[in-house]
């Protein structure tokens, strides 16, 4: 993403890299110190998060931890929200500087030994399967014609 | 947090309302378009995990380890976002396409030719 630091100068701002910028083009500024707290308060969140879905190989997730994981989520919004907010003070009592190592962030594949079983077990469409599932289909349809028969039949017996 | 619009002109950019900034103070300036596609997609993220959420009965808990990972998934995402913020290489969210754009697109219409063509038959 690009970006540039610059200072106010006579209700002006002198950027650093000014070569980044078109003529053309909207900006937006920020002050660098309220924005980096901001980018660090969310960073702790996000490890917040990852710290949710460490747990033991033997361990499964539970609905506390989902719980969790909503109320960590509704904090991010809310910093979402606040950035925003002109009103909003920053609070520079600390800053959080993310050392979560990177095995911890690694993604695990959602495909589970449970679908793997499943997948090994596909069953082999011979022609006597094949002829099952055609007679699932007519029988369906032979009910659903038979309901709409009977529903005629009420009708013209209404009229 | 304080915040304004502006336009850069040369090595200066002018702001929509500099008042709320103090002399002499450190600011961090983005292009608004790149801003708005890292938020979007920040949102989007949110959006996602919170109607998985809404989806998944609470009594069926043994559903969760399907939806768990997913979820992961879309924190990744997130976490791959706040770091791109302060990375030099071009935004992986220019990718994204969204059906209901939050801010109107600033492309410039085309102006039609001033110069008559004939056709010819």
């Amino acid at each position: 993403m690009r970006y540039s630091y610059g200072i106010m100068d006579r209700r002006k701002i002198l950027l650093y890299n000014p070569q980044l910028f078109l003529k053309g083009c909207d900006i937006l500024a920020f002050p660098s110190k309220d924005f980096h707290k901001w980018h660090s308060d969310i960073k702790e969140y996000i490890d917040g998060l990852y710290q949710i879905n460490t747990r033991e190989e033997t361990e499964q997730i539970n609905i506390v931890d989902l719980n969790l994981a909503l109320g960590v989520l509704g904090n991010i919004t809310e910093e979402l929200e606040n950035l925003f907010d002109s009103g909003k003070r920053s609070d520079f009592s600390y800053q959080y500087i993310s050392t979560l190592e990177e095995k911890y962030k690694k993604q695990k594949s959602s495909y589970t030994s449970d679908m793997r079983r499943c997948d090994m077990r596909v069953p082999v469409i011979t022609p006597a399967l094949k002829y099952q599932n055609l007679m699932e289909v007519v029988r369906f349809a032979e009910r659903e014609f038979e309901r709409a028969m009977r529903e005629r039949w009420v009708e013209i017996i209404l009229i | 947090m304080r915040v304004s619009e502006g336009e850069p002109r040369g090595r200066f950019a002018e702001l929509y309302n500099p008042g709320i900034f103090q002399e002499h103070e450190e600011v961090i300036v983005f292009t608004r378009q790149e801003f708005n596609q890292i938020y979007t997609s920040i949102q989007e993220q949110i959006n996602y995990i919170n109607k998985a959420d809404l989806h998944l009965d609470r009594s069926e808990d043994w559903k969760l380890i399907g939806y768990w990972p997913k979820i992961m998934e879309k924190v990744h995402i997130l976490d791959a976002n706040m770091d791109s913020i302060f990375k030099k290489e071009p935004l992986q969210t220019y990718l994204d396409a969204y059906l209901y754009e939050s801010t109107g697109n600033h492309e410039k219409k085309a102006t039609a030719s001033k110069n008559t063509v004939s056709v010819k038959l």
